[in-house]
């Protein structure tokens, strides 16, 4: 109490600024948990992680939205300032969460892929008679994918004789 | 193919199922299953990409086929991160996360698959190269791979000649023949590696050619629990 009245209770933002730094980490971490590599995917956390990952990026941004608030509603008050800091820092990694939930894994860290891909005579190109090539034939144009580059890249978006279409490996 | 209701897909790699990968499409953000190329999860959930039909083959048969064809050039950036030569017989040593040892099945045996509406079947691989000819039945539908003149390149094909009703009998040749890679007993015709007829009375009629997919036993018993297998 200060001169009779009743102090202005600020717990209410550390606790909202938890909750998005929970909530944040939850939409980001759980589905790296279950979509990796060498781990077998059970049918329904599998469909839950999809999920998650197509709202994620909207939700990351309105907990970033929420948790940026309560620091500035929290940073004005008479709380030590050790706590203020950390509700600070919490709304700052809530943000890095929030872009981190646009970061495509697989791509970004694994396996870069084909923005632009570019395409050679066959007779120019340098490959071994035995190399193995996924090969196409649309509208009379005929289109080969070596096995060597599909096996790391993975997917490859053409149009071959008119027709778009995406090669995978 | 990538046009989809209306709509033309870009895709990229998204994550993984089981040892088989997902994709995402940059303009509805729905999750599709490779091997399938059915839409698993978003707004176009439900919805089948339709399959072109591919081959396998040598760059030396496929070269020798199309001429005026061309190649996918490589990512520099990426170029010493790409596999060696036969990724896929190297990699028969890895791990799997799912198993299926029904009928003494390796998880990563190579299988040639072919599916249609009546069933699945599985061709074991090493099978096939050393038969070079194989013809079975894929649910009522005859079937017939053919290993190219390079000992590697597999097709398929519907094992009956268009417009004759007669049982083809299809075998093949071991004179060294440039060209010519298949006898039909029926007709007596000779038929060439792309399915067509060279000489004899079918000379210029090609045969209908069967998607196939060369794939893991695993994965393809993942999604063809089905499937019987030709070659055990």
């Amino acid at each position: 109490m200060i001169n009779g009245m009743k102090r202005p209770n600020h717990t209410r933002w550390i606790l909202v600024s938890l909750a998005c730094l929970a909530i944040s980490l939850v939409l980001v971490v759980y589905p790296l948990y279950v979509i990796r590599p060498f781990r077998a995917q059970g049918a329904r956390e599998l469909m839950v992680a999809l999920t998650v990952l197509r709202f994620r990026p909207w939700l990351t941004v309105v907990s970033a939205l929420a948790a940026l608030a309560a620091a500035i509603a929290y940073w004005p008050t008479q709380a030590a300032m050790r706590k203020r800091m950390l509700v600070a820092a919490s709304a700052l990694l809530v943000c890095v969460l929030a872009v981190l939930a646009r970061v495509n894994v697989f791509e970004a860290l694994m396996f870069h892929p084909l923005e632009h891909p570019a395409f050679a005579a066959a007779k120019e190109v340098k490959l071994d008679s035995d190399d193995k090539l996924i090969v196409v034939r649309i509208n009379g144009s005929a289109r080969a994918y070596p096995i060597r580059e599909m096996a790391y890249h993975h997917v490859v978006n053409d149009m071959v004789g008119g027709t778009a279409l995406v090669a995978t490996y | 193919m990538r046009d989809v209701a209306g709509r033309r897909l870009t895709f990229h790699l998204a994550g993984i199922n089981n040892q088989n990968f997902l994709m995402r499409d940059e303009e509805t953000g729905s999750y599709w299953q490779q091997i399938s190329g059915t839409a698993i999860s978003g707004p176009l959930k439900g919805a089948q990409l339709t399959l072109v039909l591919s081959d396998e083959l040598t760059f030396k048969t496929w070269k020798a086929e199309e001429p005026a064809g061309t190649v996918l050039k490589e990512a520099q950036k990426d170029a010493s991160e790409y596999e060696a030569k036969d990724w896929d017989v190297h990699m028969r040593t890895r791990p799997t996360v799912i198993q299926f040892p029904e009928h003494g099945m390796q998880p990563r045996d190579l299988v040639l698959g072919i599916r249609n509406p009546e069933g699945s079947r599985a061709f074991l691989y090493d099978r096939v190269i050393k038969e070079k000819l194989v013809k079975g039945y894929v649910g009522a539908q005859p079937v017939m791979i053919v290993v190219g003149p390079d000992g590697q390149s597999v097709r398929a094909f519907r094992e009956r000649i268009p417009g004759v009703d007669a049982v083809p009998d299809f075998y093949r040749l071991t004179a060294n023949k440039p060209g010519v890679l298949l006898m039909d007993a029926a007709t007596g015709s000779e038929w060439n590696f792309q399915g067509c007829a060279v000489s004899g009375k079918e000379s210029g009629t090609c045969l209908e050619r069967t998607p196939m997919l060369k794939d893991y036993w695993f994965d393809w018993r993942n999604y063809n629990p089905k499937t019987t297998i030709w070659g055990i």
